[in-house]
């Protein structure tokens, strides 16, 4: 007999237990929650990025979004690599460079409708979605441009200070350039060697594309999609590798091995420097107070004019088999800057959101460069070109290869170990065979 | 004594205890070495699917000049870091293989390089040798001499990383010829010494031969050890210049993680290990055939 009681209590107890669960369930149950995967690739955006998941998720219920950031180097092989899984994150930051290959491989959503039926529009610069467009080789929408980055010519305003030479301006030319490196490049202590270049380069794309696009220069033709850079294009090679050979205002590349190639502008090396519009940020946070310093157009070929920037789109692609596209696009678009002050954004690159873009802050003027700043937003309004196409990477000599191909090749005329016309003539040869394979 | 029996032991529990070897094995290294095989004649970029296109890649190795220059400059890298390795870690072993105060503590200094990272070692030495703020170059002109490009000409730059590859990795074969030093019987070389040889006929007339087995146990080593070159040229050179210190690790790894054609790094990879087959198998014949072990 208490041996059934007991067993009764026990059954009892049980039920109203489950009983009061079931009540509690009901009583709370939430919308279905809906889980994004994010990923990046720039480690030193992870607080920033935490701050930006935090405030999207607190003004969406229910929405949680899972950072992934990937190294910078590990970035493409491994989002490939989940690509070829068909297990893409839900959102992830896409390079110009594969914008095409991905897209016409279908490993992005095609965005039409979103930038349709929304007010893309009123919030981003529609011209920078159009360069991702135009970069992806089709007529459809297929990543949301959170930055336009470019290219710009750093000046170290005490260099110049010290020698005398007025500072660049954005109408400067070739001419008015190459006279300033002239005055810039100083031995300081006679000892016969150059303790101050004026300008400082190698064959990396940003340091040489700029003077060829504001020639007029093309590499690519784009009709048989081979590497075939016209005269102008020639010319700005030619007068960037003379810097090296003939004026001498410029070290060959094999003289700065040991430097990080952006250590050489804030090392004080050399007094001017071309290269990416996203070393605002870095130059900001390594050089700080210690030097003076200021960005300008890069001069003007006698051929061309520099209001062609060289100019590419970093952007936020879509899975195309993600579950909840409405809610990634609503969270692309809030990190490709709708949700975004710019406290969280790096500098030196041109915001597609316009909040951000028109924001007064942008040119700070308690930091450098100031109002220098406000050329980066001309550009981004101005026309635009790149050399991206499949193979960019291995034709151009980029990242691990970067001692091969176009790069290579200017480093070898610099270098002596080639004549200008060979190694352009072997840049040809091997751009051509890397274009051949994509384009048939 | 009859044999000891276990009540546990099954026929099947030898295979209990290796499956976790044979597992990791197998799906570590026994699978992607033969897929990689398969892939080496493909064309593949990681994101479609492998297309099949039989001897494309080995075609395509076998008409590029490039390659012919990677892979002699493969043997070239390997011919230097064999002799330097060896030599070098011999040296320091007989330099070393004495009984002074504080000895161990140049044993773990030479040594310590074996266990730093490739990466920062490239780190160091690219500013050693940096053209104009580097020291080495300093004191080459400071005594009057115009110091060469170390890592700029492409002459002297597949040499210089290969010396610095040796520099790394010679205190681990010091460790190797000192057991084998230290094998070596005292009496013999004693006796040597009461019938007159100097030190120098006593190296080359009793040390070296009765270190043979040593030296070929290295040599096998260093020759496998010489082809693991990827990071020394990743943080000095990235290859460079043009194509002057490209390896074919290196290639393989732009080929694969850089260009995304995982296909003809494939093809690159067999390429290397036919290389480093035939010098193993080159090396173990030459081991049995021509050498007599003294001890």
């Amino acid at each position: 007999m208490k041996k059934l009681l007991t067993v009764a209590l026990a059954l009892l107890l049980a039920s109203t237990l489950f009983a009061a669960g079931s009540q509690e369930t009901a009583s709370t149950a939430a919308p279905k929650e809906i889980t994004l995967d994010w990923w990046t690739w720039d480690p030193s955006m992870v607080d920033q990025n935490n701050a930006i998941i935090a405030k999207f998720e607190a003004a969406n219920p229910g929405v949680k979004i899972t950072q992934t950031m990937v190294g910078t180097k590990e970035y493409w092989t491994k989002i490939r690599i989940q690509a070829n899984q068909n297990k893409l994150p839900d959102v992830y930051t896409m390079s110009s460079g594969y914008v095409e290959e991905w897209a016409k491989a279908g490993l992005m959503y095609n965005l039409d409708n979103f930038v349709k039926n929304d007010d893309t529009f009123n919030v981003f610069y529609k011209s920078i979605f159009d360069v991702v467009k135009g970069i992806s080789g089709t007529d459809s929408y297929y990543a949301i441009p959170f930055a336009l980055v470019t290219t710009a010519l750093y000046y170290n305003k005490d260099a110049f200070d010290a020698a005398g030479v007025a500072y660049p301006t954005n109408d400067w030319t070739w001419d008015d350039f190459r006279s300033a490196a002239k005055k810039l490049t100083i031995d300081k202590n006679n000892d016969g060697k150059i303790d101050q270049w004026g300008f400082w380069f190698y064959g990396r794309y940003a340091h040489i594309e700029p003077w060829v696009y504001a020639n007029n220069g093309k590499l690519i033709d784009r009709t048989t999609m081979r590497f075939a850079p016209n005269q102008q294009a020639i010319d700005a090679l030619k007068m960037l590798t003379n810097l090296v050979l003939v004026d001498k205002v410029a070290p060959p590349q094999k003289d700065m091995t040991s430097f990080q190639q952006q250590d050489v502008f804030q090392q004080g090396a050399a007094a001017m420097w071309v290269d990416g519009s996203w070393f605002v940020d870095t130059l900001r946070k390594n050089v700080g107070d210690s030097m003076r310093w200021g960005i300008v157009r890069v001069p003007s070929g006698p051929s061309g004019s520099n209001e062609m920037t060289y100019g590419w789109p970093d952007s936020y692609a879509i899975a195309p088999n993600t579950k909840n596209p409405e809610m990634a696009w609503k969270f692309a678009r809030y990190v490709a800057g709708e949700g975004l002050g710019l406290d969280v954004y790096m500098a030196g690159k041109i915001p597609s959101a316009k909040k951000l873009a028109e924001d007064p802050m942008f040119s700070d003027p308690n930091q450098q460069p100031g109002a220098d700043m406000n050329m980066l937003i001309a550009q981004a309004s101005g026309p635009m070109t790149t050399s991206f196409t499949q193979g960019w990477g291995e034709w151009r000599g980029y990242g691990g290869g970067e001692t091969l191909g176009l790069n290579g090749a200017i480093d070898a005329i610099t270098n002596g170990q080639l004549t200008f016309d060979a190694a352009i003539k072997k840049a040809t040869d091997s751009a051509n065979a890397v274009l051949a394979r994509y384009y048939k | 004594m009859a044999d000891i029996t276990y009540k546990w032991h099954k026929s099947y529990t030898p295979w209990l205890f290796i499956f976790p070897t044979v597992l990791g094995l197998t799906v570590f290294r026994l699978i992607p070495i033969a897929w990689s095989f398969y892939l080496s004649f493909t064309d593949w970029n990681l994101l479609a699917k492998p297309t099949f296109i039989q001897l494309g890649n080995y075609k395509e190795l076998l008409a590029s000049e490039d390659f012919i220059t990677i892979l002699l400059n493969t043997l070239q890298f390997s011919v230097v870091y064999v002799i330097g390795s060896i030599v070098l870690g011999l040296a320091l072993a007989v330099l070393i293989n004495t009984k002074i105060k504080g000895i161990s503590a140049f044993r773990a200094a030479i040594y310590l390089p074996v266990v730093t990272s490739a990466v920062a070692v490239g780190i160091v030495w690219n500013w050693i040798l940096g053209p104009t703020y580097g020291i080495v170059n300093n004191l080459i002109e400071a005594i009057g001499i115009t110091p060469p490009y170390w890592l700029g000409d492409p002459k002297l730059v597949l040499n210089t990383v290969a010396s610095v590859q040796v520099w790394k990795m010679s205190g681990y074969y010091m460790i190797i010829f000192l057991a084998g030093l230290q094998n070596i019987p005292a009496e013999t070389l004693e006796s040597a010494r009461v019938d007159g040889a100097n030190h120098r006929q006593s190296f080359f007339g009793i040390t070296l031969p009765m270190l043979s087995p040593t030296v070929f146990f290295v040599l096998t080593i260093a020759i496998i050890d010489s082809f693991k070159n990827f990071e020394l040229i990743y943080s000095m050179t990235k290859g460079g210049p043009g194509n002057s210190s490209n390896t074919l690790v290196y290639d393989v790894y732009l080929n694969a993680f850089v260009y995304y054609r995982v296909g003809f790094a494939s093809a690159i990879a067999y390429v290397l290990l036919i290389v480093v087959g035939l010098l193993t198998v080159a090396n173990f014949y030459i081991r049995k055939h021509h050498t007599q072990p003294l001890d």
